[in-house]
């Protein structure tokens, strides 16, 4: 039980993440809610929660805590984490708190927290914050300070009016297409407002999955195996694309219209491969876990690809040193500047319509004309105390090889490449390979498994 | 650090202060886990603090696995009735009534709609202390329903349990003032109902308090000016949790809080004779007096409104209340309700043909004095250890803290139940006579202070 409790919390820089009924309970949120709101000196915060059913219980503790310490916040209900970001940004508010864990299995919830700008918290910030938490002097507001929760019903029709005011996006060109589109928001926060943005381009949408009501069909991860249910329905509705998202509606996947799932690494690429023909003006942004194909995209239309580690805001950031056009990650987050520096489905979605309509391709002719690769992913438990042992290991191992070491160690080969890192979440060290055949990726993941395995229990 | 008190009455204490959110959460988590994950209902006043409580309140209770039936403002009375209408478990209200507006509170309500009594409040604190509570799994947590209800059928079971037929014929002109609490939620349908016209000042449920909301004299200068200005039959005055009244007669002149009581006690026993009246040790002596003249009996609390409902239910009084203003009127439910002694008040205007005035002078005169004395906690009990010394040969009761009867005139000293201070009553037929005895006391409770 002590171990198994001990994994159902994580506090860290990113913020506070844990299985609820179990370690992540209200008094513990809302004293990280007035160690936000005390960081914040009292500001203007937005708040806003995926559908997870035990987004009430964390919404109540942490608007206590918001307003102890004489924060006035802004309440946007239920939303997808980009509509949070971008509440921030046009609020000029002083900072956002997501209630979300994302793609975690239901009985998780975790708080994120956005500052000024509306990114997240970078790890500087983040480490401030943890610090004050730790310490526990949170500012108690007098009561001639406490300020209101104010409701705000808007937020959605402004986060689809900032992606639809994108010179580049043409609804009426989509709409002249007709568009059938598959759906499954796997019953999370992209269920309300994912059909309004379609119906705006004039889509007809078929939806499954469809309630924001928390309670996740499947794992919400927007993998080729949890998007069964989405490719038979687009093979049933005969729809020209299929779109999944995950619980907070920040991740895409995409369905081409034969019901396959073409992999979550080439959402990121078919956006940069729209977004590069239109307006290539700086290069591309990924995290090292992302598929080549992104590269591929971004040097055959004259860009260059920047690696960032692992983590949003450290893609954000690297996107805004080097003005890069597009960013995002190899599991389905699409980051456009244009609109916000965050993870958004909604932008993916509006990108990619956009390029099936002015190509007059079909999603599996678009994603044939792309170099396939094949990308094989594990974790492995590893104790903490071995993390550092590992890396040195293989750093070592492999030294005469091309080595990225800015988050774990990253090997690049003429057609191939193997990443390991520590998790920030779990005790595991993650592991992802990709190569031109299935076969040689998992081969590559064997490898540095064995590598790993002879420093965890040497002969 | 700040004033704060966590008792078997429940949390109190200063915003800023030791009233966290954390310390809510858990407060509430307690409650939840005494009642089993049952039902619970939960309201509270206007004070603009109250959002951070009710939110902490909330998720400590759905963490627990409550159902929730969520009033939102609404006086502590109408609570009290719907956790009885709807049979639930208890209720919570949060509330700090007559305290100012840097104080907030949770009270706790059983499931008879009765405050919950010093053992079963000792329950909770002992879960509380333990700190071991209920936690449900994700799909086990509570659920919150918002409910709008209250109201209307708090006002319909006070129509429903004292009729007001005679009061309708009366046409009264009635000025209020609820100081900008739940009050202002009720009143004038109430009274409209009552076929009154309504003339009010403060009467918006919202906002930070107009003034003070504890009902003695100097917070009534508002209503007195209205009562005059607008030419009304009678003024009430409420507190914010709308638990507590206070009446300004027609010429705009304060009854006296102790009065709301006595008035209601003289029309109680003209009706009933015979009947008991339940009141607190701590309330004037007139109740006495008025009992007897009727062949009824008044018996006497410990202070506290835990004390009075549950007091007046158990002995089938058919009154209940203290010298604060808190009236428990039987026919309508137990619990101290100022919509239910509103009307009551009405009906012994209409019945009697009098002016309020004139009622008010027919009730035995004494001179009351209240003072209070900031007291560290740890010198409480020594204090009160000394005064019973000091009257050791005199009729002393020590039921709570220390009681002193002269006959002619009585002291009392005790320690309050929600602010770290000493309180000093003395009332006497004599108005030099209670000046002299309550300044006496004071001169010794300082020197003892100052030891």
């Amino acid at each position: 039980m002590g171990k198994e409790r001990l994994r159902s919390l994580k506090i860290s820089i990113s913020g506070i993440r844990g299985i609820v009924g179990e370690a992540l309970t209200p008094e513990l949120l809302a004293n990280f809610a007035m160690a936000f709101g005390t960081y914040m000196n009292g500001g203007s915060i937005v708040v806003g929660s995926d559908t997870r059913v035990s987004g009430e219980m964390v919404r109540y503790a942490v608007l206590s805590g918001l307003i102890a310490t004489g924060c006035e916040v802004i309440d946007i209900g239920i939303c997808p984490v980009p509509t949070i970001q971008i509440m921030v940004e046009e609020l000029q508010a002083d900072g956002g708190v997501a209630i979300t864990a994302s793609h975690n299995p239901k009985e998780w919830n975790a708080l994120k927290f956005i500052g000024n700008e509306g990114t997240f918290l970078n790890a500087c910030q983040g480490e401030e914050l943890l610090n004050i938490y730790h310490q526990g002097g949170f500012i108690k507001a007098p009561y001639t300070e406490y300020k209101g929760v104010i409701a705000h019903p808007s937020a959605a029709e402004i986060h689809i009016n900032k992606i639809l005011a994108l010179d580049y996006i043409r609804p009426e060109i989509i709409k002249g297409r007709k568009f059938t589109v598959a759906l499954d928001t796997c019953n999370g926060a992209g269920a309300t407002i994912t059909p309004q943005l379609l119906e705006r381009l004039g889509c007809e949408v078929v939806s499954i999955h469809d309630q924001p009501n928390g309670l996740f069909p499947h794992d919400p991860e927007p993998i080729p195996e949890n998007l069964g249910d989405l490719c038979e329905l687009v093979r049933s509705s005969g729809a020209d694309a299929g779109f999944a998202q995950d619980a907070d509606a920040d991740r895409l996947a995409v369905v081409s219209e034969r019901g396959e799932a073409i992999g979550e690494d080439y959402t990121l690429a078919l956006a940069a491969k729209f977004i590069l023909e239109k307006k290539g003006r700086g290069p591309v942004v990924a995290n090292l876990s992302t598929s080549r194909v992104v590269e591929d995209v971004a040097r055959s239309l004259g860009e260059k690809i920047v690696y960032a580690k692992i983590g949003e805001i450290n893609v954000v950031e690297a996107m805004k040193r080097t003005e890069a056009t597009i960013g995002g990650e190899g599991n389905g987050g699409v980051i456009l500047p244009d609109v916000h520096y965050g993870r958004d489905s909604l932008v993916g979605i509006a990108l990619i319509l956009q390029l099936l309509a002015e190509s007059q391709k079909s999603i599996s002719q678009i994603a044939a004309s792309l170099p396939r690769y094949h990308i094989v992913k594990r974790k492995v438990d590893c104790p903490s105390s071995k993390i550092f042992p590992i890396l040195k290991e293989i750093r070592e191992k492999y030294a005469k090889e091309r080595l990225n070491l800015i988050d774990g160690v990253r090997i690049d080969r003429e057609d191939s490449w193997i990443h390991i890192r520590p998790s920030n979440t779990e005790p595991v060290m993650r592991i992802v390979a990709e190569a031109k055949t299935e076969e040689e990726a998992s081969r590559l993941c064997d490898n540095i498994t064995e590598d790993m395995n002879e420093i965890l229990s040497p002969q | 650090m700040k004033p704060f008190k966590i008792s078997a009455s429940g949390v109190r204490g200063v915003i800023g202060g030791a009233l966290t959110p954390d310390l809510l959460i858990r407060f509430a988590q307690s409650f939840g886990t005494y009642l089993e994950s049952g039902r619970v209902v939960v309201g509270r006043d206007t004070r603009p603090t109250g959002p951070m409580l009710h939110y902490a309140v909330l998720a400590g209770l759905i963490s627990t696995g409550c159902e929730i039936i969520d009033l939102g403002i609404c006086p502590t009375p109408s609570i009290q009735l719907m956790v009885e209408h709807l049979g639930a478990d208890g209720g919570i209200s949060i509330t700090a009534g007559h305290n100012d507006a840097s104080w907030n509170a949770l009270e706790l309500i059983r499931e008879d709609g009765i405050h919950l009594n010093p053992f079963q409040g000792q329950e909770v604190l002992d879960i509380y202390h333990q700190g071991e509570f209920i936690r449900a799994p994700w799909n086990r947590l509570g659920k919150v329903r918002e409910e709008s209800g209250a109201v209307d059928l708090h006002i319909h079971k006070i129509l429903e349990g004292i009729g007001g037929e005679a009061i309708r014929e009366r046409r009264f002109k009635v000025a209020i003032d609820p100081c900008n609490g739940t009050g202002g939620l009720v009143d004038r349908s109430l009274l409209e109902a009552l076929g009154c016209e309504v003339v009010a000042i403060n009467d918006e449920p919202r906002g930070f308090p107009p003034h003070d909301p504890e009902l003695i004299p100097r917070n009534l200068l508002q209503l007195s000016s209205l009562v005059r200005a607008s030419g009304a039959d009678v003024g009430f005055a409420q507190d914010l949790d709308a638990d507590r009244l206070a009446i300004v007669d027609e010429t705009g002149r304060p009854a006296g809080e102790e009065n709301t009581l006595a008035l209601l006690c003289e029309y109680t026993l003209r009706k009933h004779p015979g009947a008991n009246i339940v009141t607190n040790l701590s309330t004037t002596r007139a109740i006495e007096d008025i009992a007897g003249r009727y062949g009824g009996s008044a018996l006497r609390t410990k202070v506290g409104k835990e004390y009075i409902a549950e007091y007046t239910k158990n002995f089938g009084a058919a009154l209940g209340g203290e010298g604060s203003g808190g009236i428990v009127v039987p026919q309508v439910h137990y619990a101290e309700d100022s919509f239910a002694a509103i009307p009551l008040m009405l009906q012994f205007m209409a019945e009697t043909g009098a002016k309020v005035s004139e009622l008010v002078s027919s009730l035995p005169k004494y001179t009351m004095i209240k003072e209070k004395v900031p007291c560290p906690p740890e010198r409480i009990y020594r204090i009160l250890s000394e005064i019973r010394e000091m009257y050791s040969e005199e009729n002393v009761d020590m039921t709570d803290g220390v009681k002193v009867d002269f006959g002619d005139s009585w002291l009392h000293v005790r320690a309050s139940n929600t602010e770290p201070i000493i309180r000093v009553i003395v009332e006497s037929k004599d108005e030099g006579r209670a000046e002299t005895l309550c300044r006496r006391t004071l001169k010794q409770i300082h020197f003892l202070l100052t030891e």
